[in-house]
């Protein structure tokens, strides 16, 4: 017997549980990837059904209702009306909150006027006996002209029920809930008379949202059937009203709530969690243990990883016959990889914790609390999750940022985010603090390094806090603003589910950033070791050349090649060419070799200042810190790393755009090559004159 | 010989990989509203 394959579309608001619904359908058989040609993720899975069924799970973007205000609203609507795509869904399964049903119903009714097969999925049934709710099944099923399922995603309760019902989906009534003509009798009259064989629904949501679909010219059904916006907007509202009107009689009777049974223990806690004080309060304590236990627990992993990638680089080395390949997979490719492994443990712990808030509902209420102050400065209390996750890296982070309706505060959020001190930027401070910095202790007890560092980090924040506020004013895009989140319920974590989203978001970085990483190394060491003329070419023969008065030893002698090779190479003429415009910053060609290099990625700064430093491809900070503290400016003779240069430096890569991903991934997320380069202008020149002005003060 | 080759292939995966990933535009997928989608 052949096996059947169908298409499952998972629907719901936010917080609903629908993730959770999803893993436990489809346990770990699941896939992550973007929607062609735009960049909301989609996430599929499988599941094996009764009956040789074999259902195709598509978790859709969390929404409220079919009026699209983000591109994650406006994906859903496009995939439920576009029947030829390969997604397109045989039956919905629109997962609501038993203690949210009347808000979580009016999607359900949309849904079900596309005359789709919807299963309604009431979720978090295991706490209707405290809540004091009751539901009378059967009459809901009536009313509603459906199956109901009612489950406990969290328990793992009524899934195979449910399976069972999407078995049987083709049972499902096609009948939808409200008859849209009741919106205006008259328009949809004409409407259904110009085009007879369509559903009447689906020409509204033509008419009403910015939709591709229906074999129609979109603009013939607009241009003739479309009214004023402010006649538009009153008929989405009455349609809103109906739909409520419905859902009101249909609850009065199906749902009951017991207030003497449920518990205000919610509202007590909300009261603490989002007090204008205590709040805040909360908040930081949480910020404050989130990123000391990030820090104190991922360096044990991290230096594992950084010490077996040496030893590897190493092992290649000496192991695989001498040459290029060999050469390019140690200390290319090796380092490479490593590279990309090294920052796992920070972006998994970030994440673990991140998931935490967010599964146990506390995200929700630090975003209300935000919003207040985030307004002020152009930005949305949704702002808040992007710049938390630009601490492990801006990638993700400008990716978080889709859930922001409004396109100026997301357009903003997207440039001020990679001001946050992300993870890539810790080594360059923590070898140019323990530089400049002396290890010498402030009152007694404050670690002037420590402090430095948690300066830096209090500086990104504040500059990307500064600069929304401007650009808020700079830029001319109007938008209607509005601020909608949903106070989830209280609930403890299921570690299934935290652990799905940190192995995805950990695969993410891995396989998506990770590549970039690995071929623009790739390039790097290419371009650091060729080069063009006979200054690199015969770099052996100039070296015994320029010291035949005192021959070296064979070390010295080996240190020597390489610097003259890295001086010529065409990554050390680029850094020669722009010398005299980093010179006013208090740095030299080898800083500018390793500014240009870690464009590719900030991390990189380090092992180019290795490698230019003739300490070979061992990223050993000891050596690499000796070199750079002995390391003499010849038209100065000073130490190139004093106090006013290492400011500088600092102060430089606080500010600078040095991530090429990043830049990618706004470019992906504006769909334009405008906002990356202005961002790129922006920041870059920021950070040359604050250099400046911080080398040219204290020198 | 046969180091420098497979290095120098590698570099050209390196350097294909980066310019698919950000210059090459993908073809972009017609407007579902303009042509016949059959979305009914």
């Amino acid at each position: 017997m052949s096996i059947q394959n169908i298409n499952v579309a998972l629907i719901g608001n936010p917080n609903t549980g629908k993730t959770s619904v999803f893993n436990q359908l489809t346990g770990l058989n699941q896939q992550v990837g973007n929607y062609p040609g735009i960049t909301v993720e989609k996430k599929m899975g499988f599941c094996k059904l009764p009956n040789n069924i074999k259902a195709n799970i598509l978790d859709l973007p969390g929404t409220y209702s079919l009026n699209a205000s983000s591109i994650d609203e406006n994906m859903v609507i496009e995939l439920l009306l576009n029947k030829n795509d390969k997604l397109y869904p045989d039956v919905a399964l629109v997962v609501t909150d038993v203690e949210n049903l009347k808000r979580n119903l009016l999607l359900y009714t949309q849904i079900k006027d596309l005359e789709i097969p919807t299963i309604l999925v009431i979720n978090m049934a295991d706490r209707m006996e405290s809540k004091g709710i009751s539901l009378d099944i059967p009459y809901l099923e009536e009313h509603l002209k459906t199956k109901i399922a009612l489950i406990s995603s969290r328990k793992g309760h009524g899934i195979e029920e449910l399976k069972n019902l999407i078995v049987d989906y083709k049972n499902i009534p096609n009948e939808p809930c409200l008859n849209a003509s009741i919106i205006d009798p008259e328009y949809f009259k004409s409407l259904q008379h110009a085009f007879p064989n369509q559903l009447l629904y689906k020409l509204w949501l033509v008419i009403t949202q910015d939709v591709n679909f229906l074999n129609l010219d979109r603009n013939e059904v607009r241009s003739t059937f479309t009214k004023s916006h402010s006649e538009l907007k009153r008929l989405q509202q009455k349609e809103t009203i109906k739909r409520y009107q419905f859902i009101n009689d249909v609850l009065k009777e199906g749902l009951k709530v017991d207030h003497t049974v449920a518990t205000d223990f919610r509202a007590k806690l909300d009261r603490i969690l989002t007090h204008k004080v205590w709040g805040y309060v909360v908040f930081f304590a949480i910020l404050f243990i989130i990123f000391q236990a990030i820090f104190q627990w991922a360096t044990i992993p991290m230096d594992f990883i950084d010490s077996t990638f040496a030893s590897l680089s190493a092992l290649a080395a000496e192991r695989l016959p001498s040459g290029i390949l060999t050469d390019l997979i140690s200390q290319g490719i090796i380092p490479g990889i490593g590279g990309i492994l090294i920052f796992i443990p920070q972006i998994a712990f970030l994440f673990l914790f991140i998931s935490i808030l967010e599964e146990s509902g506390y995200m929700s209420r630090v975003v209300f609390l935000m919003d207040k102050i985030m307004r002020k400065f152009g930005l949305s209390g949704k702002s808040v999750v992007p710049l938390i996750s630009g601490t492990a890296c801006a990638i993700p982070a400008i990716m978080a940022t889709r859930n922001i309706e409004n396109w100026k505060e997301r357009l903003i959020t997207i440039l001020v985010t990679p001001f946050t001190t992300c993870s890539a930027r810790l080594p360059v401070y923590a070898i140019i603090i323990s530089l400049v910095i002396p290890d010498e202790r402030l009152f007694g007890f404050l670690n002037m390094q420590g402090l430095t560092l948690m300066l830096l980090y209090l500086l990104g924040f504040g500059t990307a806090i500064l600069s929304a506020y401007i650009l808020n004013k700079i830029l001319k895009i109007k938008n209607k603003t509005y601020f909608v989140v949903e106070m989830p319920s209280y609930k403890t974590p299921l570690f299934k589910n935290v652990a799905i989203n940190v192995v995805e978001k950990t695969k993410a970085f891995v396989f998506g950033a990770g590549k970039i990483i690995l071929a623009i190394s790739v390039v790097l060491w290419f371009l650091a070791s060729y080069g063009p003329g006979k200054n690199f070419n015969e770099a052996e023969a100039i070296v015994i050349e320029r010291h035949k008065d005192k021959p070296l030893d064979d070390f010295e002698f080996e240190e020597a090649v390489a610097s003259q090779k890295i001086e010529n190479s065409y990554i050390g003429l680029m850094g020669k060419t722009i010398e005299p415009i980093i010179s006013p910053l208090g740095y030299d060609w080898k800083i500018g070799i390793a500014i240009i290099s870690s464009f590719a990625a900030r991390e990189v700064f380090v092992g180019t200042l290795a490698t230019i430093y003739s300490v070979g491809g061992t990223d050993n900070e000891a050596t690499i810190k000796s070199k750079m503290q002995e390391e003499i400016n010849p038209q100065t003779g000073e130490k190139i790393f004093n106090f006013a240069s290492g400011i500088s430096l600092l102060l430089f890569y606080a500010f600078a755009l040095q991530c090429a991903s990043t830049l990618a991934i706004t470019k992906k997320e504006t769909n334009s090559w405008k906002w990356p380069m202005i961002q790129l202008v922006l920041m870059s020149g920021f950070a040359y004159i604050t250099a400046l002005l911080a080398y040219q003060l204290l020198k | 010989m046969v180091q420098e080759i497979i290095a120098f292939i590698i570099l050209l995966v390196a350097v294909a990989f980066l310019i698919r990933k950000y210059f090459w535009k993908s073809k972009k997928k017609g407007n579902c509203g303009e042509n016949d989608c059959g979305c009914h």
